[in-house]
């Protein structure tokens, strides 16, 4: 079981919608203006934006990026405390509770997919309502470290809900939020071990690519190239 | 209604995947998040989202009461499963700080914001008594509604209130929206609604100034064929985007034209030039189904007629488009050839090119290429959206108080000669209210609409509505235009009421869902249909007897009933309440397929054809051309209909006479404002994030704003580097934009995808009021936007604002 995703930046929209879900269910509060004039936001889902050239032959590209999940995960490396770690299924988790905000993980981070809750989120008691009540994905405590984790607690929920029923999970029974909420369908969440899977087969196409593959950080998001 | 976490859990291990087959609305990957909240109460709630007109299905997660996520219902069939950015913000707008929490009584001054809570019988009472009072008087027709978003049934609602209250002043907000493309439609195809379009299958898009992946409808929809068409199946579809602005749509486009502001229809007339000369078009369909395109002879006169096969041989060379257009000739004829070879190729259009002051006829040439391909009613072509069978309304009997009110002109001018094709003239309601129109204004009502934000030339607004002596606001959210009410009597917001939602026109065949709420509405306010039905009631006589339901949920109980008793489509039910909760249970009704060739519901002008040549603008303007003829008689003078209709077309700014006049042509672009002080042209856009005038409150979207420049929370101006070079502005710079109505000052952000000689700012931001979150934020382009029209439509146009810039 290793996960693994693959976004086609051929079918992707640029809605961002990919990137509001993500805070929706995993709690991650919104940046004040004056905490993102800072630059203090948090984006587990981000968009990259470049756009260049000059009037009327411009140019734009836009690539949703969330953690890479790599498989020689720089940030593991670095992290001195073993907080952060790569899980026997590939994704790399973050224990809250060790994390002590040193965010040499952020450096060593070629992606930029990672956050430091600098202050507390600022944000009116009704908004508390909203909050998702699982456990795991409780909001992090300020001076901490934090990023995507492929929502590992709808992965962990359903292959405890497969392995109850005795059978083994089936592709596309899980799925990030990212990819549950993808207007274009662009997103693809599932096992890269399994041959025969969605994301397996568009790893194989001859417009999949890495980003920064060079640096052998062997990323487990893949993405497919537009036209 | 829903289902609990528990009977849930039961069904879905019973039936694991065959769950979406059967269609019960459970989120693909619900199941892993049905874990450990420990909540005994946890369930998936159908309910439809409003955020935009799409009336996307949506599941609400609520877990003990509490509203805690939103996605896509699958089985909806508008978005599959899917949502937009903005289909997320529900929950931000269910719980926002500041929403209304009960009726509330103005007691300051208009706009001061002091206010007194009052109980909603009292409330009620004083509507109703203020609206018998007009009654007395013979004056029902001085009361106007202003709206804009109905959904479902309400507008129906309010227009029956409307018809047995007495007045004809039903002003919508669409003229200042996109009633640009309704209007060609009508004029072609004799259907003033928008069309859908068969998006899924068809393999070439040529698009003009509407930004498919951004701000037209149905947002979820068109972003789902998008993903679709490139790499869901065989063939990938083509994308050509036509716009002043490089945006997220010419971005992702395969190819970007990019334009001269206002003259998209020329370039549709080149295109049509190219496809017409070599004998590309469509010769079955053009013979068979369209009138005008030949030469012809008027039957009875025997006068000789130019078609439009003719009309763009003559007028639209290459060359000249060119000229026109800024699109090179090569491109042109390119694109003319493509998009003729290209089967099923279709061709559209939105508010870049409809709300233009030559916006209809922009629209008109665009339309007239599907009809050249003959793409009108064919698979990946344009399609005619079918609605459900609702139970038809009880009689309506006005009382003759009530006839004499609706025999009144209305307030607006719309359908006179000066606005000829509007059905309303909702930017025209400040000259109204300063006492142009042709009796006052003595109560207006409010809903979903916030002309005090939303209108070009704003200004004009703040400083006659005060005029008005009664105005009554229905919005959950403390609007600019809620501040200046007498009265506020808040609805709830979508997740807690009762209320239906009939998709956009897209898919061609009828689906309708259903709003419930969700939660326990979290103040006290009211579902504006059941306050409708209250103040009717309370009024007595006739207008109570045109309301003989208690509420919305029995409206929509009787409406329904017709679709549960002809038994088609997804929902089957021995009994109407079993056909309710199911419907509870999906959140939608839908009929799926669509059949094509039905020409009495596609074409129904009066040819029974696609108009190239409009004879129901031909006859309009006789109309309107002989009352004029006899007014000048009865004043004693003698005119003919010629002379008058000369004055009528020189009203309307039009220069095209003969003919051309009733053909897809192009009026030369007009702008406001002297091109040597103000040099450069505004141009407006929405943003993804926008939600159609109402995401300002929502912090996920003032987040993340603008994906192309990276801006958040803040409005930004965007400005070519060379002509912000030339004016000594760089990137961040504070700027004043100042056109002849106004000025305003906000950042600029120097965008290689502006156009020289065009200043761009999105919509959205520019708030006095709207909560915290909106309230003193950015910079609204409405204040500076001149009140031009196309007056053919009365539609506001939206891009003739001339500005200059500078240093602030």
């Amino acid at each position: 079981m290793r996960w693994g995703m693959v976004i086609d930046l051929d079918k992707c929209t640029a809605c961002q919608s990919c990137a509001v879900a993500c805070k929706t269910e995993n709690n991650v509060p919104f940046a004040t203006p004056e905490q993102s004039e800072r630059g203090h936001t948090i984006f587990w889902m981000d968009i990259l934006t470049r756009v260049w050239g000059e009037y009327p032959r411009t140019k734009a590209r836009f690539i949703p990026r969330p953690c890479m999940q790599c498989d020689s995960p720089p940030c593991v490396q670095v992290c001195p405390v073993g907080a952060t770690y790569r899980r026997p299924d590939g994704i790399v988790a973050q224990n809250y509770d060790r994390c002590i905000g040193c965010k040499y993980c952020m450096v060593a981070c070629p992606y930029g997919a990672r956050s430091f809750n600098m202050g507390r989120p600022e944000e009116p008691e009704t908004f508390r309502n909203y909050a998702n009540p699982d456990g795991r994905v409780a909001r992090r405590r300020v001076g901490i470290v934090e990023k995507c984790t492929f929502c590992f607690q709808r992965v962990d929920t359903a292959v405890a809900r497969a392995r109850a029923e005795g059978r083994p999970i089936k592709d596309g029974e899980v799925r990030t939020a990212c990819a549950q909420t993808c207007t274009g369908g662009a997103i693809a969440f599932g096992d890269l071990d399994d041959p025969m899977s969605r994301v397996a087969r568009l790893a194989e196409s001859p417009r999949a690519f890495r980003l920064l593959d060079e640096l052998g950080t062997k990323p487990k998001v893949l993405y497919l190239m537009e036209g | 209604m829903a289902m609990n976490r528990r009977a849930f859990l039961k069904v879905s291990s019973a039936t694991g995947a065959a769950l979406l087959v059967t269609g019960r609305p459970v989120p693909e990957g619900a199941q892993e998040r049905g874990g450990p909240s420990g909540a005994a109460d946890e369930r998936w709630v159908p309910n439809v989202c409003l955020q935009c007109p799409a009336a996307c299905g949506i599941l609400v997660k609520v877990v003990d009461g509490r509203a805690v996520k939103i996605e896509g219902n699958p089985v909806h069939p508008i978005n599959e499963g899917r949502l937009c950015p903005k289909g997320h913000i529900g929950l931000q707008l269910l719980y926002d700080p500041d929403r209304i929490k009960g009726p509330l009584k103005r007691v300051g001054e208009r706009g001061e914001g002091k206010w007194e809570t009052i109980g909603w019988d009292q409330a009620i009472g004083i509507v109703a008594k203020r609206l018998g009072e007009l009654r007395g008087r013979g004056e029902p027709h001085t009361v106007v509604f202003m709206g804009g978003r109905y959904r479902g049934q309400m507008h129906a609602l309010f227009g029956r209130f409307m018809q047995a209250y007495g007045t004809p002043n039903d002003v919508g907000h669409s003229s200042i929206c996109a009633d640009g493309s309704p209007i060609a439609h009508y004029l072609t195809q004799g259907i003033k609604s928008y069309l859908g379009y068969d998006w899924d299958n068809t393999n070439y898009i040529l698009c003009f100034g509407g930004s498919f992946l951004e701000a037209w409808r149905p947002t979820t929809r068109l972003l789902r064929a998008y993903g679709h068409i490139r790499r869901e199946r065989p063939v990938r579809g083509k994308l050509v985007h036509v716009d002043t602005r490089f945006s997220v749509t010419a971005a992702k486009a395969d190819e970007w034209l990019a334009i001269r502001p206002g003259t998209d229809g020329a370039l549709a007339l080149g295109i049509a030039h190219v496809i017409v000369a070599e004998e590309l078009y469509d010769k079955a369909f053009v013979a068979e189904h369209t009138f005008g395109f030949d030469d012809w002879v008027d039957d009875k006169t025997g006068a000789p007629h130019t078609g439009f096969k003719r009309l763009v041989l003559q007028d639209y060379p290459p060359p000249q488009v060119a000229e026109i257009t800024g699109i090179p000739e090569a491109t042109i004829v390119r694109i003319a050839r493509e998009f003729a070879a290209t089967r099923p190729a279709v061709a559209a259009g939105e508010r870049g090119s409809s709300m233009q002051a030559n916006g209809i006829f922009n629209r008109m040439a665009i339309h007239s290429l599907n009809a050249l391909v003959g793409s009108i009613d064919a698979p990946g072509g344009v399609i005619v959206q079918r609605g459900p069978h609702f139970s038809d309304w009880p009689k309506l009997e006005p009382d003759p108080v009530a006839k004499a009110g609706l025999g009144m002109p209305r307030v607006d001018h719309a359908g006179t000669a000066r606005f000829p094709l509007a059905g309303k003239v909702y930017q025209h309601m400040p000259e109204i209210f300063a006492g142009a129109g042709p009796y006052p204004v003595k109560a207006l009502f409010l809903y979903y609409t916030n002309p005090l934000f939303s209108s070009p030339d704003i200004g004009r607004f703040y400083e006659t509505i005060k005029r008005v002596p009664f105005i009554v606001d229905f919005t959950p959210f403390m609007s600019e235009t809620a501040e200046y009410a007498d009265l506020i009597l808040p609805d709830h917001t979508y997740l807690e009421r009762w209320q239906d939602d009939v998709i956009y026109p897209s898919l061609g065949y009828p689906v309708v869902g259903l709003r419930q709420p969700v939660v326990k509405p979290l103040y006290d306010t009211m579902n504006t249909g059941d306050a409708l039905i209250k103040i009717a009631r309370r009024m007595g006589g006739s207008v109570a007897q045109a309301f003989p339901w208690k509420n919305m949920e029995e409206v929509l109980k009787f409406r329904f009933k017709r679709i549960w008793e002809e038994g088609e489509g997804n929902l089957k039910a021995g009994s109407f309440e079993e056909f309710w909760a199911k419907l509870g249970r999906e959140g939608v009704w839908y009929k799926k397929g669509y059949a094509f060739g039905e020409w009495d519901k596609v074409l129904r002008t009066p040819s029974k054809k696609f108009e190239f040549y409009s004879i129901a603008l031909k006859k309009k303007l006789d109309e309107l051309a002989l009352k004029e003829v006899e007014k000048a008689r009865e004043g004693g003078k003698e005119s003919t209909p010629d002379a008058e209709l000369e004055k009528i077309l020189k009203g309307l700014k039009l220069t095209a006479r003969g003919d051309g006049l009733y053909l897809p042509h192009y009026e030369p672009i007009r702008h406001v404002g002297d091109p040597k002080r103000y040099p450069l042209l505004l141009n407006t856009y929405k943003l993804i994030t926008h939600a159609e005038g109402r995401g300002a409150n929502a912090p996920w979207m003032l987040e993340r704003l603008g994906v192309h420049v990276k801006q958040r929370w803040e409005s930004w101006a965007e400005l070519n580097p060379d002509t912000a070079r030339e004016l000594g502005i760089r990137d961040g710079d504070l700027i004043w934009i100042e056109s002849s109505v106004g000025k305003l000052r906000t950042n600029a952000k120097l965008y290689p995808g502006a156009r020289p000689d065009v200043v761009n700012i999105p919509f959205t931001l520019g708030h006095r009021a709207y909560g915290r979150y909106a309230k003193g934020r950015g910079a609204n382009p409405n204040w500076i936007l001149a009140n031009e029209y196309d007056y053919l439509g009365g539609t506001a146009a939206f891009f003739s604002t001339r500005v200059r810039v500078s240093r602030a």
